[in-house]
Formats: C-alpha cells, sequence, structure tokens
C-alpha cells in the first residue's frame, strides 16, 4: 500500500516534481548541466553532508533535473522515493548491491534478461553472492528455494524474452511469509500497463532507456522504492543489516530508525551512488523526461500493434509459432488479464518453418523494422537473442530461461499497423523461400 | 535509542548522537499519526551542534510498542516520565500539530522544567472534522488520504521534495497508514485545556505558522499566540502548508536555530 500523488498518472508525468522556477519562469524542466553545487558558507556545506539539510552537494548523488525524473517516477510507481541511475543494469546492480553482502543469497526467476541472468549467475557470484534460479511460476519451487541467508526475490514483470507474466501477488505474499522484499524489473510493463508495488512488490526497477525513453537516444535506469517492506522488525528472524545497522562511513547512520520507509533509497543513495558512481547525467535525464511525459499516449497504440500483429502472424502460413500474452494459447492469459488489464507490452516473440535459416533470411528481409539489441524504441524492433542478448547463455539455461533457437523477437512500435505488417510481409516470403529450399534438399 | 518504559519498548530518535544529558536537551514532539521521522533533518542539526536530541515515538507509533495513548494530558504525562528516565530535568520542547499540544500540556504541568517551547503549525485547539474522525475509524486509508491532502501545501502536492529524489507523500502515507491515527485524532478533538495551559507557561515561547495550514488555520494559531505570555518569535511562512517541518524543513530548522540557541 503506497500513495504518492493525488494526481492521476498522466498529470504526473507532466508536472510531479517541477514548478515553473521563480527566477527564470521556465517552462520545461531545465538541464541542470553542473558537476557541483555552491554552498551558501561553511556551516551550510557541512549540513548538507550530515543529512541536517536537503540539497545538492555534487552530482554523482543529485542532480534538480535528474531529481525531477526521480520524483515523477516514485510518483508514477507510488513509491516513497526514487533513485535514477545511468543504466537499468546498473539499477539491478546497485539494488542487489545495497541489499546483499558476501554470503547472501538470492532466489531470481529464469525467465529474465539475459545480461540481468549474468550479473546474478556470474558476476555477483565473483563477490560471494549466490542466486538460485527457478521458474517464475513454480511458486512452490521459489518457496523451497529460499535459504536462511537468501535477502531478496526477483522477477520481471514480463520475462525477457520469454514473455512469461510473474504472478506478483503471489510472489508477494511468498516474499511476506518469509520477510523477504519482492524486487521487481516492470521495464517490459511500464509504470501505465503496471504498478507492481501496488501488487505487493516492494522494489520496482525501470530501464528507463525503453518505452520510458520511447526514443532511442539515452541510457538510463530507476530503482523505485516502495517503503512497504518492514527492514527492521526485531521479531523476524532474517535481518537486513545494510538497512538497519549502524553504517560506520555515516557518523554510524541507522537509515532504517532515520528514514523509515525511504531507508533503502537514503541507504542507495549514501552510499552506493558515492561509491559505485552509476550516475544517471542531467542531459540524459532531460530526454527520458520528455519521453515519460507522453509515455501515456504511446502505451495503448503500442499494445494496440503488438496484439494484433500477434494475431495475424498467427493466421501466416510461414510462421511455426507466436508468443504473446495476449493470446488464448498463452500459458499466462488468464493471469495477463488480471495483472495487467491494459495490456501485457508490446514485446511478442516468434518462430518461422524452416529453423534458424529460415529465421535469419526474415531479419535479413525486413526494411522499416530494425535488427538491434534494444526495446521499447517507438520504432519497431527485431532481434534473434539466441545469437546476442542471450549468446552467453548455455543450451539449458536457454531452455530454462524459455528461449528457442528459431526465436524472433520483436518490440512492436507506434508506425502504422500496416506498414509493419508490409514489412513482415516481405520477412516471411524470404524466410518461406528459405524453408522450400531446404525441405527441397 | 531503544527503552523500557512502563514495561513496552519504546524508541527514542537521537538526531544521530550517542544521548547525554549533560547537554542541554532539544525534546521534538510529533503530530498525529506521524513519528520521529518528520524531525529527520532538524534533529540532525542540533544533534550535531552542542545538544542532546529527544524525538521519541509515542507508545503505539512506528517503532514504540504499546497502546496509543488517548488523551493530550496522557500523553503529556508519558513524556515526563520518558523525561524523568532519560535523567532530563530541563529542556526545550519542540511540538507540531498534535505534538504541540502535547508540549503545551506538559510546560503546563511543569513550567519549571521547560527552557522554552517551539509550536509549529499548532494551535490552542485542534478540533477535528467529524467525518475525518469517522473514517479514521472505519478506513484508515481513506483518512490519511484526505489528511495529506489538506496536510501539505500546494508545492508538495505537486511533488516537490527538499531531499532529492524523495517523494515526501508517499512517505506520508505509509507512515500514518500504519500508525494509530483514530486514537490521535480523537486525543486532539477532546482535548479542552489549550489556551489555560498556554497562560500557565512562562517560558520563552515560539510560534511557527503557515499561511496555507489548512488543518490548523492561522487565525487560530494567532490567538494561541495571544493566550503566552512570553512570546519571542511569531513567524508566518508563505506558501507552505501544515506539514511544516516536512515542508519547510531548512526554515523550520533555522528558526528554531535562532530561537532555541539564543536563550
Amino acid at each position: 500500500m503506497s500513495k504518492s500523488s493525488f494526481f492521476d498518472p498522466q498529470t504526473i508525468a507532466l508536472h510531479t516534481g517541477y514548478q515553473p522556477d521563480s527566477e527564470h519562469g521556465s517552462r520545461a524542466v531545465p538541464i541542470y548541466q553542473t558537476t557541483s553545487y555552491a554552498f551558501q558558507d561553511v556551516s551550510h556545506g557541512a549540513a548538507l553532508f550530515n543529512v541536517e539539510r536537503g540539497g545538492h552537494i555534487y552530482s554523482r548523488m543529485t542532480n534538480p533535473t535528474v531529481a525531477v525524473l526521480e520524483q515523477r517516477m516514485a510518483a508514477l510507481e507510488g513509491g516513497v522515493g526514487c533513485v535514477c541511475t545511468a543504466s537499468g543494469m546498473s539499477a539491478l546492480f546497485t539494488t542487489f548491491a545495497s541489499l546483499c553482502s558476501a554470503g547472501d543469497h538470492i532466489v531470481s526467476a529464469a525467465q529474465i534478461y539475459g545480461s540481468t541472468a549474468t550479473l546474478l549467475g556470474h558476476t555477483l557470484r565473483r563477490f560471494g553472492i549466490e542466486t538460485t534460479f527457478v521458474d517464475v511460476n513454480d511458486h512452490q519451487g521459489i518457496k523451497d528455494a529460499i535459504q536462511e541467508n537468501t535477502k531478496l526475490l526477483f522477477c520481471e514483470t514480463i520475462g525477457n524474452p520469454s514473455l512469461d507474466v510473474a504472478d506478483i501477488p503471489a510472489l508477494a505474499k511468498i516474499g511476506e511469509e518469509a520477510h523477504l522484499p519482492l524486487v521487481v524489473d516492470a521495464t517490459f510493463s511500464t509504470p501505465v500497463l503496471q504498478n507492481p508495488i501496488s501488487q505487493g512488490a516492494n522494489v520496482v526497477i525501470h530501464s528507463l532507456t525503453k518505452w520510458i525513453g520511447g526514443s532511442g537516444n539515452s541510457i538510463g535506469g530507476a530503482i523505485v522504492d516502495g517503503g512497504n517492506f518492514e527492514w527492521g522488525d526485531p521479531d523476524k528472524d532474517r535481518q537486513f543489516p545494510t538497512v538497519c545497522e549502524p553504517y560506520t562511513p555515516f557518523h554510524g547512520i541507522n537509515f532504517y530508525e532515520e528514514f523509515g520507509p525511504s531507508a533503502l533509497s537514503m541507504r542507495i543513495r549514501a552510499e552506493s551512488m558515492r561509491d559505485f558512481g552509476s550516475t544517471l547525467s542531467p542531459q540524459n535525464a532531460f530526454y527520458l523526461l520528455q519521453g515519460l511525459e507522453s509515455l501515456s499516449l504511446r502505451m495503448p497504440k503500442h499494445v494496440e500493434n503488438a496484439e494484433s500483429l500477434a494475431q495475424w502472424l498467427l493466421k501466416n502460413e510461414a510462421v511455426d509459432w507466436v508468443n504473446h500474452p495476449s493470446l488464448d494459447s498463452h500459458p499466462n492469459k488468464d493471469l495477463a488479464k488480471e495483472l495487467l488489464p491494459n495490456g501485457a507490452g508490446s514485446i511478442l516473440s516468434f518462430g518461422v518453418k524452416g529453423g534458424r535459416q529460415a529465421g535469419a533470411a526474415f531479419m535479413d528481409a525486413l526494411q522499416l523494422a530494425t535488427n538491434l539489441a534494444n526495446v521499447g524504441d517507438s520504432r519497431t524492433l527485431v532481434l534473434h537473442p539466441g545469437s546476442t542478448t542471450h549468446s552467453r547463455m548455455d543450451a539449458e539455461a536457454m531452455k530454462a530461461a524459455g528461449i528457442s533457437e528459431d526465436l524472433i523477437r520483436v518490440s512492436v512500435g507506434i508506425e502504422s499497423l500496416r506498414d509493419i505488417k508490409g514489412d513482415f510481409s516481405r520477412g516471411l516470403k524470404a524466410a518461406q523461400k528459405v524453408a522450400a529450399v531446404a525441405q527441397g534438399e | 535509542m531503544k527503552l523500557t518504559l512502563n514495561n513496552e519498548n519504546i524508541y527514542v530518535a537521537t538526531g544521530g548522537q550517542e544521548f547525554d544529558n549533560s547537554l542541554p536537551t532539544v525534546v521534538f514532539l510529533h503530530g498525529s499519526g506521524l513519528d520521529h521521522r518528520s524531525w529527520a533533518l532538524q534533529t540532525r542539526w542540533f544533534a550535531f551542534h552542542g545538544y542532546s536530541v529527544i524525538a521519541p515515538d509515542f507508545p503505539g507509533h512506528s517503532l514504540s510498542k504499546g497502546k496509543a495513548l488517548d488523551s493530550i494530558e496522557d500523553m503529556a504525562d508519558w513524556l515526563w516520565q520518558l523525561l524523568d528516565k532519560m535523567d532530563v530535568k530541563v529542556c526545550s520542547l519542540v511540538g507540531h500539530s498534535q505534538g504541540g499540544l502535547v508540549a503545551l500540556e506538559a510546560a503546563a504541568t511543569h513550567p519549571d522544567r521547560v527552557r522554552s517551547i517551539s509550536l509549529i503549525g499548532c494551535a490552542a485547539a485542534i478540533p477535528v472534522n467529524e467525518h475525518l474522525l469517522a473514517i479514521a475509524e472505519s478506513d484508515q486509508p481513506a483518512a490519511v488520504d484526505a489528511m495529506l491532502t489538506w496536510g501539505f501545501g500546494e508545492a508538495y502536492q505537486f511533488g516537490r521534495s527538499h531531499v532529492p529524489g524523495q517523494a515526501p507523500m508517499g512517505i506520508g502515507w505509509q507512515i500514518m497508514c500504519n500508525n494509530p491515527l483514530h486514537a490521535d485524532l480523537s486525543a486532539c478533538q477532546k482535548y479542552s485545556n489549550g489556551e489555560n495551559a498556554a497562560q500557565k507557561i512562562t517560558s520563552p515561547a515560539q510560534l511557527i505558522l503557515a499561511e496555507n495550514d489548512r488543518m490548523t488555520p492561522i487565525k487560530m494559531g494567532r490567538g494561541l499566540t495571544a493566550q503566552l505570555q512570553n512570546v519571542s518569535s511569531h513567524i508566518e511562512l508563505d506558501k507552505v502548508g501544515h506539514m511544516i517541518p516536512i515542508e519547510a524543513p531548512e526554515k523550520c530548522l533555522s528558526e528554531l536555530q535562532a530561537f532555541i540557541t539564543n536563550i
């Protein structure tokens, strides 16, 4: 339960965190392209450093342009605070590193973005943090994977690229029973389609690079602190020392006691932004703010095009299979309707008849859709994960993540649906030719 | 710091420094449904500038266990029990809203132990709307909605935050939804000794009021000023609502500094 604004989301995206400044009356959020901020005097500087006064010190930690984006994201997700980062991956790393130390453990959904799987399964392991991967809808398996040293549960709202829909309320209940925060990467759903905090999640991660930015021009990430997890309950066996124990580099501050609901975001700001320095630049924050302003208009069009394209592909004889949570064949269709009533995003995947070579022919014949490693652009994007984003995963991990070798991922844009279909028709014809030759052989 | 008082575990924030009763003590008292975090910035300044700070969570609030106290008089009694336990002989009292009523009552019962009193967003009485009182009992989230809507001024309704990246409305929501709001509002509603208490207070007094305060309108705060004998600081802040310590933390701190450090 969290409520951070009385405005509707469309209004939050345009107004929250900034009113025209008193000096110049700038209507648009200004870009504060500065590294640092002058102290009024020595005592003012000291007070800022000791959290006796709010304000900006150095743009690695906070920046006024970035803060507007943070406050809008917090309000949109119904959180108590937000820390923006240089990328979605840095948001994930920062969150994991802020809650876990060497010897700790994470339970993660198996169906997640390839780089996140690598971060959890390889990189963090090097620092003594182990992860157990479990099918996101195997709730008993998730319960069984929880250990004494587990510090968080992790999943994506809609898995990338398998498109499994996570049952956030059920996972939150598992977390609550085990006194574990549920950290959710909600990049694929965006705040327009789903608010995981209202469904029980405790921390929400976004790659702002994707639909929120929308124009494919800026990398950025966000960590939204739900403020709805009781970090310091003394009656629980599981404790969270990074949030609740005195923090020596900051006069022994106890973030939980000092800041309560916003303890995690304050801790992330004080330690991770200072030490890791994965800062979002004010210029990028400005571009991302432009995207956020129109997100509520773009997402319905993304969803409409994705659902229509999925149905159209399903009927095409060159297509072997299609995957989108809106389709009757999707195992989580009912769950998607319940948790994402306005649409389950604009990523779909499919395989063409003729396997890997036919798929490659499809990709190379496209003229409108772009073959690249990104999603969430307003333009339609396509990718073959098996040879790119998930290429570092072995066959077993690929299978566990729900990725077949022939899978083509489509991030459906907001172009005219007629033009997207025309482009895909060209690709499917090329795929059919290759498949026919292969069959003849 | 954690203490036991009346066989209940309670929490008292000390501004990030060890409590030392040899230093002059400043006591910060939170408003209805809130807790010590209302004073996060102000308590740290005093604690790091030669004062000892006590900012308790009243019983049943946030980190303090126990049953919520149901009258302002009981809260004042509880406060003196706490100060006795911490061996504080004399202190400066700072109270916001309901915390201001507790400060008034506490100062009136032991005027010799009060070095100064600062009343923020406060009046001699804080009558509570009957509908608000009713929904605080039947539908607390709706009551919290109403209080945050009425409590915060325009800038904060627009998502302003003095701490970059934070959402004060969301923080307020989390704290107030989990605290005994109905008991607090009932205590405010039935408290009628404010004017009498104000007249008994002899120590220097400060009032920090807000132009856009819709919970305790500024004219009611001015009325309280008229009842106090020794008002040496009366501040009225522009473009600020009822949540003064959160909405205008720097101005609030500056005024507290100027008043308390010069007594």
